[in-house]
């Protein structure tokens, strides 16, 4: 089993596309049991790696219940540094 | 041809906040580890000024060598704070669920450059700093200064992070600030083998330059929770069986084991290594977590205002709570802070962006 953030990461890598909510449900089967499997921190997770290089913004919306959906991907850069450095 | 949808004008207003939210997150977490690293510098001369350290840097009866005093106490200080930071580190993981993370990040590539970085940033650079410090003098505590700047600049090479000409603006005049509050410890001997002093502690300022920003960058996949967490218990790990043994031998006869025993069992100082392991294991957190969210030129110039936090605190805690005498803040630290902003500010934004937004709105 890997890190959450790893996993999270790697997730990335792995779809054209994805917000926050798209993540959570990706990983609920082995992760919704962690204390840190949160929305907020995830985010900010996901917010810290977009600062960093290893995702990039790709669009926004409004979702029908009225809040912010973001989404990111693995630039070609930044998935090469995530599959360099985290192994499957 | 695909159609293009653009996002409505509520989506627009609610990802500035977003992104302006989580700036402002960053901004802040990076400043509070200045301030953290005051109290932690505080608390541990505290704890360094009590029990068996009283007599230790006082009367002296062991009959500790000038060898010792200087440096292997600065050692042993250094590993029961570093202990105690490890214990709240794994502690607090342990409470809000990272433990199980922390030894799966242990065995990974991520994982192993985060105790690379910590051994170069810990024991390495501290005991080129305190080394540099002997062999110069002085005049290496603002050489120490210069490790934001070399942070940014490792930022900017290692990791290809925005560092323009404004910005390194803004990391000299923090420099010049930090310097100015430095200026005043400033003695006026010139020790031979000043210049490797001067060498040893650029190197020093280099540890700690590429830690930050080696670190941050890492927080972006290490939660930083469980970064700092390495760091401490690899920064106490490696002091207490590794830098003390070296340092042991190097003294000669000292019965080192006796010492740290005593440093660990002094009842009314240990209270205070508790505190300052708290606020270590903070200030360490926030600045990593600070140069991941914000870049190393940001993260670590707000990061660099413990230069008037560390004065600050212990002027407050030291000099006004408990009346010890010679840590009167120097009037000229407050004009640094001053500057301080300045230069920060300079790093954050563009000036011209203010009237920019304000012809937006």
């Amino acid at each position: 089993m890997k890190p959450l953030n790893y996993a999270m990461l790697k997730y990335f890598t792995q779809v054209e596309d994805a917000c926050v909510d798209d993540v959570m449900e990706a990983l609920k089967s082995d992760y919704g049991h962690f204390k840190a499997f949160k929305k907020d921190s995830l985010t900010s997770a996901i917010m810290t790696a977009e600062a960093n290089g290893l995702l990039a913004e790709t669009r926004f919306e409004m979702s029908s219940s009225n809040e912010l959906r973001v989404y990111y991907c693995a630039p070609e850069d930044g998935a090469a540094t995530i599959n360099q450095y985290i192994k499957d | 041809m695909s159609e293009v949808v653009l996002p409505s004008r509520e989506a627009i207003l609610a990802k500035r906040k977003l992104d302006a939210g989580f700036r402002s997150k960053g901004i802040t977490i990076a400043l509070l580890s200045g301030v953290f690293y005051g109290l932690y510098t505080a608390f541990l001369t505290l704890g360094m000024a009590k029990g068996v350290w009283a007599d230790w840097y006082g009367a002296n009866t062991a009959g500790l060598s000038a060898f010792v005093v200087t440096y292997f106490l600065g050692a042993v200080g250094s590993a029961v704070n570093d202990s105690f930071s490890a214990v709240w580190a794994l502690s607090l993981a342990a409470a809000r669920g990272r433990l199980g993370d922390f030894f799966r990040c242990l065995r990974t590539k991520p994982g192993f450059v985060m105790v690379l970085a910590a051994l170069i940033g810990g024991p390495l650079a501290t005991t080129a700093y305190v080394v540099g410090l002997q062999l110069a003098g002085s005049i290496v505590v603002p050489i120490s200064a210069l490790c934001p700047a070399i942070g940014a600049i490792l930022g900017r090479v290692l990791f290809k992070q925005e560092l323009n000409a404004r910005m390194l603006l803004g990391i000299a005049i923090c420099f010049l600030a930090s310097f100015m509050i430095a200026s005043t410890s400033l003695g006026g001997e010139a020790p031979e083998g000043q210049f490797l002093g001067i060498c040893i502690a650029f190197l020093a300022a280099v540890g700690w330059g590429f830690e930050g920003c080696v670190c941050g960058y890492g927080t972006s996949m290490i939660d930083s929770e469980i970064a700092i967490t390495i760091r401490q218990s690899t920064s106490a790990l490696s002091t207490l069986f590794i830098l003390i043994p070296v340092m042991a031998l190097m003294s000669g006869s000292l019965d080192s084991l006796a010492l740290v025993t005593q440093a660990f069992t002094s009842g009314d100082s240990i209270h205070w290594f508790v505190i300052s392991g708290l606020c270590a294991y903070l200030t360490f957190m926030f600045w990593y977590q600070g140069n991941g969210m914000c870049g190393a030129a940001l993260g670590m110039s707000c990061n660099g205002t413990f230069s008037f936090w560390g004065p600050f605190c212990c002027w407050i805690i030291l000099g006004i709570a408990f009346g010890i005498d010679g840590w009167s803040m120097p009037p000229i630290a407050w004009a640094a802070a001053v500057l301080m902003v300045a230069g920060i500010f300079t790093v954050a934004m563009n000036p011209l962006d203010l009237f920019k937004q304000k012809k937006e709105v």
